[in-house]
């Protein structure tokens, strides 16, 4: 029994140690985002700091008109067979940034965000250098065009997904998916070339990405990451994408762990029937 | 001292050793599979290749699994090469000599592959006709998709030249 | 003994391995008193094993260059090669329980006042190792070239520009450029792959041979002849050997519940994001195991140089226990030297303290903690002394144990 206590007294050692050096001190080494976190209760998908939205039911067939009179000059929307005005470099070079095409947007997207990015992109955005400027649009025209969005939007997933929705400022190498915007042109418009993705979800986890996503200004002050205001079910999706390719060997490893420890218990009982059996006569 | 003495027929001994090495079985079975192929190069094991880009007469290589295929389009000029002949006209082998492992030419004057090393000779099917070399130069395991060539699956057509 | 035909004859014939396994197994007698702490020594040669082979399976596709480092280790082991997660959390899990099977050892070592005559020699070569595997251990973290990676060893080694005099050129001398680069990670690679193990290896056979040659401590301290062992012990095998597996296989079990599903603490997701030169993550801190003398180096916050010295001095100071300690008493264990025993205990909780401390910001409340819990570090070794002398006092008036 003295040997149990031995182990005892090492059990608590080496848990209150392992207590203090994980536990403990990633609660105070990262307090500030659990109380960003908090503060704006994030992941806030209603972007209630952007105050109230009007009624979003507008007509998609103005909404068509408004879009080819003030959208189309710089966005394409394939789905309603409108090209993109620009090959990609060329429209990195004079932006910045390779603008989005529209055609799925509203599947990702919050509605109300998009129409409060619409109406003032670098408010919604939190990023002042945003290439989009504000068009002066009045909320009745803003209504029609994500009417017409809308009606025109299809959900996509996972890659897909993750292409439309960061792929023009991140790549995830690993899965051979680059930036849509060459490198140097991100690195003149953001002042850094945006991370690679493809095993952020291991740097970062998920529950910080998540907040972060939702409102990159709160957890990282001054990062040139806008806003982008995607909805609940593209973050989620977009989440079980980012682990998925971070750790594709996920579900091998808890097979094959639970092999080798049920075969270590097999080890530890029969080394011990041994050890007592040679021990049988030793006091 | 009263302790027991281990007997050589000791079941618990047996037990643990043998169960040890099923463990050390595992471990060994691990450390065979990370040598095995990369996925990529696995993925690169298979090449696709459209026949219709080769001219008449044309000889075009492939590389394949880190190998020269020659693809050539045969004229009727060329031998007839019955069993060897893919889509009617064309030769697809490997273009590694079956002497030592050289690269063999073609000289399209003569239409034969002549192979620089010890002057091992194969005709425009790709069959051994001179020198050293003991048999026709491989055909690579294939697969027809209308036009289009795939290398390192089979299909029928590679099957059936293989037992014909 | 009966005449042995076969296998086992022709080769005793030879190499004479009856009387060997006698010598080494059989014949080898341990005291009965020891417990199971005497296994973490067998455990850090087990730890030492897995490292070797794990390392041979992550050498085979790991890349020592600065821009292929990175994916080598995080696409191609982690996700390409067939079971090379496995050996990479094997490998990286396996070195942070070899420090912690290591302060276990050690502090076994010095509660039961293995250290003292006759065993010198056996506290030194161990000291050794040591070091020896801190080195492996540090050259090892830069390989990923993750930004944890990175970091540590641009900060440590930039310790060594503190050095009077020849510093600023020794660290450009270390890294083989003006900051941490491809040429650090080679020479790193080399070091930690090649020399520092063969080193390890060349100790530990010197150690063990220490041990044999002295024999091994027990519980109570009491010195004991060989005879007496022999007459009162137990053989190395079977019985030794008996509960040594079982005390393993315990251990494998813990070690590999680590690797598949608790293996954060030894893989920072930190350094899951490639080296960066130009921006330092917001919090960066050594691995666990060398928290404690860290925190010594920044406790004393006010002076830069006393923190060096004291840093320095934290390492090292073990080394000199044997001589530290001049203690009488016959039975050298802890266990009967009650002043020994209460500043052990101290020292326990303290080094427990620094450790947990290294990874606190060190700012306010912490700064101060920091001091203390490094003062209180050097009163164990400044202790020893005082406590030899009144322990000699009560031996000198018939007192004592
Ligand atoms: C790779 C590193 C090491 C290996 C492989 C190793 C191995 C061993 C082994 C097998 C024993 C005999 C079994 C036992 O008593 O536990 C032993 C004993 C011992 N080791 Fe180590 N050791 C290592 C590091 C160290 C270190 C770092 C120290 C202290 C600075 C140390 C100090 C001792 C002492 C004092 C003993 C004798 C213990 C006694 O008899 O009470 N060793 N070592
Ligand atoms: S290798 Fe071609 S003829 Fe010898």
């Amino acid at each position: 029994m003295k040997e149990l206590k031995i182990l005892a007294v090492l059990i608590v050692i080496v848990g209150v140690t392992y207590w203090g050096i994980e536990p403990l001190a990633h609660s105070i080494m990262h307090k500030h985002i659990e109380e960003a976190i908090h503060k704006y209760h994030l992941p806030d998908y209603e972007f209630s700091d952007l105050g109230s939205t009007p009624p979003l039911d507008g007509d998609p067939a103005k909404g068509k008109e408004a879009f080819q009179m003030f959208c189309a000059s710089c966005h394409g929307l394939k789905a309603d067979g409108i090209p993109a005005p620009m090959d990609p470099k060329t429209a990195a070079m004079s932006f910045g940034v390779v603008p989005p095409d529209l055609s799925n947007i509203t599947s990702y997207t919050d509605k109300k965000f998009l129409f409060h990015f619409i109406k003032d992109p670098a408010k919604a955005s939190e990023f002042k250098k945003i290439a989009m400027p504000a068009m002066g649009l009045q909320d009745e025209q803003i209504a029609d065009i994500i009417a017409y969005l809308d009606s025109k939007a299809k959900k996509v997933h996972g890659e897909e997904l993750f292409k439309e929705a960061c792929g023009r400022c991140h790549g995830a190498k690993y899965q051979k998916i680059y930036a849509e915007t060459p490198p140097d042109a991100l690195k003149k418009y953001l002042g850094k070339v945006p991370p690679d993705l493809s095993i952020i979800m291991k740097a970062k986890g998920e529950h910080y990405l998540v907040a972060f996503i939702n409102k990159p200004q709160a957890l990282l002050p001054g990062t040139s990451m806008p806003r982008v205001g995607l909805n609940k079910e593209a973050t989620e999706d977009l989440m079980k994408y980012l682990d998925e390719i971070s750790d594709p060997h996920k579900e091998q490893r808890q097979k094959v762990g639970i092999i080798v420890l049920a075969y270590m218990l097999v080890m530890i009982g029969l080394t011990y029937a041994w050890k007592k059996k040679i021990w049988k006569n030793i006091h | 001292m009263a302790e027991e003495k281990v007997s050589r027929r000791d079941f618990l001994l047996y037990a643990m050793g043998g169960w040890a090495a099923v463990g050390l079985g595992g471990v060994l079975y691990a450390m065979y599979k990370t040598w095995e192929p990369l996925p990529e190069v696995k993925a690169a094991g298979i090449v696709r290749f459209d026949l219709s880009k080769v001219q008449p007469g044309q000889l075009k290589v492939v590389q394949w699994r880190g190998k020269p295929v020659f693809v050539l389009r045969r004229t009727p000029d060329m031998d007839k090469c019955d069993n060897r002949s893919i889509a009617n006209e064309y030769t697809v082998v490997v273009g590694i000599c079956t002497h030592l492992g050289c690269i063999p030419n073609w000289e399209p004057d003569k239409k034969i592959f002549k192979c620089p090393c010890h002057g091992g000779e194969f005709n425009a099917c790709g069959v051994n006709i001179f020198g050293p070399p003991p048999r026709p130069l491989e055909i690579p395991p294939f697969k027809l998709e209308g036009t289009t060539i795939v290398l390192g699956e089979t299909g029928p057509e590679y099957e059936k030249m293989m037992k014909g | 003994m009966e005449k042995k035909g076969g296998l086992m004859g022709w080769l005793d014939k030879r190499l004479a391995v009856d009387a060997l396994w006698k010598v080494m197994m059989s014949e080898y007698y341990l005291p009965k008193n020891i417990n199971f702490l005497w296994s973490f020594g067998v455990l850090t040669m087990l730890v030492f094993v897995i490292l070797v082979i794990s390392g041979i399976f992550v050498l085979m596709y790991y890349k020592p260059d600065s821009h292929m480092a990175f994916d080598s280790v995080n696409k191609t082991i982690m996700m390409d090669v067939a079971y090379g997660w496995v050996f990479r959390h094997v490998h990286a899990v396996g070195a942070s329980i070899m420090f912690l099977v290591l302060f276990i050892h050690m502090g076994r070592g010095i509660y039961y006042g293995s250290y003292k005559a006759p065993r010198e020699v056996v506290w030194v070569t161990g000291f050794i190792l040591f070091v020896l595997m801190s080195a492996t251990a540090f050259t090892g973290y830069l390989l990923p070239w993750g930004q944890m990676s990175y970091w540590a060893a641009q900060t440590i080694t930039t310790l060594f520009s503190k050095i009077p005099f020849i510093g600023p050129d020794l660290v450009i001398w270390i890294r083989g450029n003006y900051i941490v680069e491809d040429a650090t990670l080679t020479r790193f690679f080399a070091l930690h792959v090649t020399l520092l193990p063969a080193l390890i290896l060349v100790f530990t056979a010197i150690h063990l041979y220490a041990v044999r040659v002295v024999g091994s401590n027990n519980e109570d301290g009491i010195p004991m002849t060989k005879e007496e062992k022999k007459e009162k012990g137990i053989p190395f095998w079977p019985v030794f050997m008996s509960k040594e597996y079982f005390v393993m296989s315990v251990f494998l079990l813990f070690f590999f519940f680590l690797v598949f599903f608790n293996y954060k603490f030894a893989m920072d997701p930190i350094n899951f994001q490639p080296a960066d030169y130009l921006q330092t993550p917001p919090h960066i801190y050594p691995e666990w195991y060398f928290l404690a003398f860290y925190e010594v180096l920044r406790g004393f916050f006010f002076s830069e140089t006393l923190g060096l010295i004291g840093f320095v001095l934290s390492m090292f100071l073990p080394l000199f226990l044997p001589w530290l300690d001049t203690s009488p008493y016959p039975y050298i264990s802890g266990k009967h030297r009650p002043l020994f025993k209460i500043m052990w205990w101290i020292f326990v909780v303290d080094f427990i303290a620094l450790t947990i401390l290294g990874k606190l910001p060190p700012t306010g409340l912490f700064a101060w903690l920091g001091l203390i819990t490094s003062l209180v570090y050097f009163a164990f070794f400044i202790a020893l002394p005082i406590i030899s002398k009144i322990e000699k006092k009560k031996v000198a008036s018939g007192g004592g144990q």
